[in-house]
């Protein structure tokens, strides 16, 4: 017995070494965002000196009180347009990041990505009929299109979830085939509403490329409450996705309810992906790549990669909105496109040393 | 709103058109291009030869069933008299308030539908889905006067559409207009307004107009310096800018031409953030244009010279 | 360890839509015992595994030392009853102590961390499976027996009281086969396990199960000590097989027999 124990204790000692480099790869992910943030303060259209933004930014701590040394317009300029700009990127793209890499733990299927239950081409459908219809751009302090662009993403998910358990239960495999034909549906109705008000093609375009330059506080203030319970959800469903991987009928037999589990995941994944979409149009590509470099980083397990996922998608996102406001200043490459112009070839070379590999 | 498809005869029926159409076109004649003077100005003088972005169009004999696809060749064939010869216009002409207006899409125009017109002059200003061919092939006279790149550009549309309804004398009566206005509104403003940067906004997702374009040359015309100028070397002359760099450029003058479209005034300028720090909104020098005054190449340009002119001399 | 639990099996009978594939299936199990399933093709074997496993919706009644599994919460089902599948799915870039890990999943709240106790028990079980050395390796890297260990040692894990083995033995040679029932059978015995499995090898099966149950048609046509169950009459009429059968030191084993003409007299 005594051996044994001593055996045991030996090869925990042997692990322990790796089980400290999860933490080390969050720790680095962490620092990663935060120079990210950084760097998108103090880069910009308007070049601002980076001392005095980092004094600036002191000052605004309360009980700190430094002089800042940027005139009124640049104050106004990082306080009111940048900052938020960068906060608002972080968490936009922290949120898809995790919700791709939960809908990816959720079907088994690393091609998926938090747009796959209809919650794009809701949100899309949404926010043009919006644009294209309503008569006023907001209802009080909220804007109308934020709104519908969020309702319209839960809609397109609840009527996906709706479609693939009426038609069979909760497989997977159900419910992707559900959100392909609901997301189909709502993408041509889409289209239809666009081409028949032309008019505001320009506006629906710029809105369905993702766009974040008009960010504000407000912005932020809007999407917190939805996006920071749904992401802590998510947090601590990494464990129970690890379970799910081993199929529906081991998981069963591990004592969990696979279709429960599916369902609260999906569920905190779209609310996510909806309030994210909502402020910052549908970027593509944040969702899909950013879990698999998660995966390079710390293994297949997901109590490690969704909190990976969550940082490094903060950090990219806040990376690519600086390429595409830096680019062609001061005009902006919408943001979507930049991100595709990372994801791609990312892809590209995954396929190429996976296939090289075998 | 939805016709139901019944058996298989529309698409034989569509597969036929579509080879005549095909034949047709192959044996009309294609559009020449060089000047071809109008032969025979002022009225009654038939027929006469005026050309457009198509090439020359010949037409026999006065039209009296003008279609416009166009909003500001609306505006110029009202002002110059024509409006009596005008049987139908798009659904984006809206000036002058009693034009007839109709269903007709400019984006997505259907050529039968215009057609059904029966119209002897089609004036057009894109040429979008293969239209003028398609009009070509129904033998339907087809005038298109593309966007103005400057004002000689728009004083020559309206000669080509006085030539081309029988009303050149009117015609040149609406130029000389509106030369002496735009020359009034320029001298009107003081001197040290001359270097004064302006801001035009086309919509709230920052789009603008760089000093290339039209409504730029008027700017230019002021002797106002555009901010936009700085990144028109993307988008062909109407680049978007982003908030840091406009609130980074300080423009003293800022032309909203969303009034319309997007509800953006003086005020909702103010709310945007930082936007306080800006000269134009500290001053008030906010002019919340028409956008269709701001942004369409006819008689109305004048209008806009003279509301910019009061809101530089305060 | 609780020991092994009894299992039985009352009036069980499952199907596929309109086809039914189980008929009024009678099995007892004693706790610490060893019934292995035998039967030819399509007499429904995984589906009495899955039916009895809960995943399978099917008539009549489970029941573990006299408690109705349909009662039970799904986690109190899981520290009973753990399933060792054919063809278990094995997911990417995980390592072998993190499979093994998921094995403790019924004990502890979902989404809770690993404790102490949970680390010890997979430790042990690691040991005892000889996938110490293996534990930080991905799983896709190990070998077919090794994968069929890391399976095992999920299962074992779980700290069950009955384990439920469908073909643990499909994809692996003799030398392997061995090696896995010698395992099953071992740890049966230092814990008391009652073992549910279901053999398409008939030989391994006299050998090392207490007992065999002969599925034909979606019955039980023959229940008993292996020696009773195996006979040639019996694999003549349910195979369709010529078979003589030798009795051995552990069982008996089933020796093909290629034709009538050629056999000696």
């Amino acid at each position: 017995m005594t051996a044994t124990a001593g055996r045991a204790r030996s090869d925990t000692a042997q692990q322990a070494p790796r089980r400290r480099r999860p933490g080390l790869v969050i720790a680095g992910a962490g620092l990663a965002l935060v120079v990210a943030l950084l760097a998108g303060i103090w880069v910009g259209a308007l070049p601002l000196p980076p001392g005095a933004v980092v004094g600036t930014l002191f000052d605004r701590l309360p009980g700190v009180d430094l002089s800042g040394g940027l005139s009124a317009t640049q104050e106004a300029v990082l306080l009111q347009l940048r900052l938020p700009r960068v906060l608002l990127a972080a968490l936009v793209g922290a949120g898809l990041a995790i919700s791709g890499a939960a809908y990816q733990g959720v079907f088994r299927n690393p091609l998926a990505d938090p747009y796959l239950l209809g919650a794009a081409a809701g949100a899309g459908l949404g926010a043009t009929l919006v644009i294209a219809y309503s008569p006023s751009q907001s209802l009080g302090p909220v804007g109308v299109v934020p709104l519908a662009a969020f309702v319209g993403a839960l809609v397109g998910v609840g009527c996906a979830l709706a479609l693939g358990t009426a038609a069979g239960g909760s497989h997977s495999a159900t419910l992707l085939l559900a959100g392909v034909a609901v997301a189909a549906f709502l993408a041509a109705a889409q289209t239809l509403v666009q081409q028949q008000n032309t008019d505001d093609l320009r506006e629906v375009y710029g809105w369905l490329l993702g766009q974040l330059g008009r960010a504000q506080w407000s912005d932020i203030a809007l999407v917190l409450p939805y996006l920071v319970p749904a992401c802590l959800v998510l947090l601590f469903s990494g464990r129970a996705l690890d379970v799910l991987a081993v199929g529906d009928d081991e998981a069963s037999a591990l004592g969990v309810h696979p279709g429960r589990l599916r369902l609260l995941v999906i569920l905190a994944a779209s609310m996510a992906t909806a309030a994210a979409v909502a402020v910052s149009g549908l970027i593509g590509f944040v969702g899909l790549v950013v879990p698999h470099i998660a995966r390079r980083l710390v293994g297949g397990a997901h109590a490690r990669v969704l909190p990976v996922s969550l940082l490094l998608g903060g950090g990219f996102l806040v990376l690519c909105d600086l390429v595409a406001r830096v680019v062609l200043a001061p005009a902006e490459l919408p943001i979507g496109v930049v991100t595709a112009f990372v994801g791609a070839p990312f892809f590209a070379g995954l396929l190429w040393v996976g296939a090289r590999r075998r | 709103m939805f016709r139901s498809t019944r058996s298989s005869r529309p698409p034989l029926v569509a597969l036929l058109l579509a080879l005549l159409l095909a034949l047709t076109a192959c044996g009309n004649s294609s559009a020449d291009d060089g000047s071809t003077e109008a032969s025979g100005s002022g009225d009654g003088q038939w027929p006469v030869t005026v050309t457009g972005d198509n090439g020359g169009l010949t037409l026999d004999a006065q039209p009296e069933n003008i279609v416009s696809m166009s909003a500001t060749a609306t505006e110029m064939l009202f002002a110059i008299g024509a409006g009596d010869q005008v049987e139908a216009v798009d659904s984006s002409s809206n000036y002058p308030e009693d034009v007839p207006a109709t269903d007709l899409s400019a984006f997505t125009p259907n050529a039968e539908a215009i057609a059904g017109y029966g119209p002897d002059l089609v004036v057009l200003s894109d040429d979008l889905n293969g239209i003028v061919d398609a009009l070509d092939a129904l033998q339907v006279p087809t005038l298109l006067l593309g966007a103005a790149a400057d004002l000689d550009d728009s004083y020559a549309q309206l000669e080509t559409l006085g030539d081309a309804t029988g009303h050149a004398d009117e015609a040149g009566e609406v130029i000389a207009d509106m030369q002496d206005r735009i020359k009034a509104a320029v001298a009107s403003v003081p001197q040290d307004v001359e270097g004064t940067r302006v801001y035009h906004e086309l919509d709230p997702t920052f789009y603008s107009a760089a000093s290339s374009t039209f409504i730029g040359g008027i700017y230019s015309l002021f002797g106002l310096e555009n901010i936009a100028d700085g990144a028109a070397d993307a988008s062909g002359g109407y680049p978007q800018l982003s908030a840091e760099y406009i609130v980074g450029q300080a423009p003293e003058l800022i032309v909203l031409a969303d009034t319309v479209c997007c509800d953006q005034s003086a005020e909702t300028l103010a709310q945007r953030p930082a936007f306080d720090t800006v000269p134009a909104v500290q001053t008030g020098r906010v002019l919340a244009a028409n956008d269709d005054i701001a942004s369409r190449w006819g008689p109305r340009v004048a209008d806009f010279a003279e509301q910019l002119a009061d809101v530089l001399k305060g | 360890m609780n020991g092994g639990a009894q299992v039985e099996v009352v009036g069980l009978s499952a199907g596929y839509g309109r086809r039914p594939v189980l008929e009024s299936i009678r099995l007892t199990v004693e706790p610490g015992g060893w019934l292995a399933i035998i039967g030819p093709n399509g007499s429904g074997k995984s589906t009495l595994l899955r039916s009895i496993l809960g995943f399978h919706p099917h008539q009549g009644l489970v029941r573990i030392d006299g408690v109705p599994t349909t009662g039970m919460h799904r986690r109190d089902r899981a520290r009973c009853l753990a399933y060792a599948p054919q063809t278990p799915v094995l997911p990417e870039g995980v390592t072998t102590i993190d499979y093994v890990a998921l094995g403790r999943t019924p004990h502890r709240p979902l989404l809770a961390a690993p404790r102490g106790i949970d680390r010890q028990v997979v430790a042990d079980v690691m040991d005892r499976l000889e996938l110490g050395a293996l534990a930080d390796r991905s799983l896709a890297t190990l070998s077919g027996g090794e994968q069929q260990r890391a399976v095992l040692a999920r299962a074992l894990a779980q700290q069950p009281r009955v384990l439920l083995l469908d073909e643990p033995t499909a994809s692996l040679d003799l030398g392997h086969a061995q090696q896995v029932l010698d395992l099953v059978d071992r740890l049966r015995r230092q814990d008391g396990l009652t073992v549910l499995s279901t053999l398409h090898d008939l030989t391994l099966a006299g050998q090392y199960a207490d007992r065999l149950a002969l599925l034909s048609d979606g019955r039980v046509v023959a229940e008993g000590a292996p020696a009773e169950v195996l006979t040639p009459a019996a694999l003549r009429l349910h195979y369709g097989a010529r078979a003589e059968v030798v009795v051995g030191p552990h069982g008996p084993a089933v020796l093909p027999v290629r034709s009538a003409n050629r056999s000696e007299a």
